[in-house]
């Protein structure tokens, strides 16, 4: 009888230890990723299956992007905030107006740009496969995501 | 020595049951049934949903084929539900930093979403 409990107790027990087992196993990778300093770039490693020397020259791709983003974006907050001010004070397209829309819309160019070629250079550190696969996906998901149907709604 | 009273409840007590007799008929098939639960090791239900399990588990898991088939299943059912569980926490982790990743890239898209 008590060994009947304990084949019973004892495979609920080895169950649980197979889930957990199999669990922790699974998801270690993900976990060190989100455990990482920057996980995104800790994905981008694991995904196109980078090279250690491969990862590093990319973080510094990185570090430098980031650092010019970064004066792009306080720029952009510039010119956003000079519209609204402008725009606050009429009710008509005024040559102010009009040129800091021009100015906003060559920033936007100009981080674009900046983007694009930052993408051509992490393809380019990447194994030529690996590099191009990259290169469709991010597109796709940057300048190339919204469509003109997209703009309507 | 007994005292001359209690032999007589003595005597008593044995022509008692002598002559008793047992005339209520018993319901019926009441042997077959009496064989049928010695045989099964059978618990009556009133006796609650816990000791007819117990009842079960110790029938069952007696038997080692079935104690070996019982820890099988339940060790193919953990590994499994942690591989199906990991699985699917991995895509959901996988398609965060994905998606963070491109926001991180392309400041427009963060402000957009």
């Amino acid at each position: 009888m008590r060994r009947a409990w304990l084949i019973f107790v004892g495979g609920l027990l080895l169950a649980l230890a197979a889930y957990a087992g199999f669990y922790y196993a699974g998801t270690a990778r993900c976990t060190g990723m989100m455990r990482s300093a920057t996980p995104e770039l800790a994905w981008l490693k694991a995904e196109y299956h980078l090279s250690d020397a491969e990862f590093e020259r990319i973080c510094r791709l990185h570090e430098a992007y980031l650092a010019g983003c970064a004066e792009r974006c306080r720029l952009i907050d510039e010119r956003n905030a000079h519209l609204r001010h402008l725009l606050a004070a009429t009710n008509t397209i005024t040559p102010e107006i009009e040129q800091t829309l021009a100015q906003a819309a060559a920033l936007r160019a100009e981080c674009q740009k900046q983007m694009l070629q930052q993408f051509f250079e992490v393809s380019r550190t990447m194994p030529p496969g690996q590099g191009k696969r990259y290169l469709d996906w991010v597109q796709e998901q940057t300048v190339l995501s919204d469509s003109h149907s997209q703009m309507h709604h | 020595m007994k005292p001359e009273n209690e032999l007589d409840s003595e005597r008593l007590l044995e022509r008692t049951l002598k002559e008793w007799r047992v005339e209520d008929p018993l319901p019926p098939a009441f042997r077959e049934k009496v064989w049928r639960r010695i045989d099964r090791g059978e618990i009556p239900a009133a006796e609650g949903l816990w000791a007819r399990l117990s009842s079960w588990i110790n029938r069952s898991l007696s038997r080692p084929a079935l104690a070996a088939s019982y820890v099988a299943v339940l060790l193919m059912a953990g590994l499994a539900t942690g591989y199906w569980q990991a699985r699917t926490d991995n895509a959901r982790v996988s398609q965060e930093l994905r998606g963070r990743y491109v926001r991180m890239m392309d400041p427009y898209r963060m402000a957009r979403h």
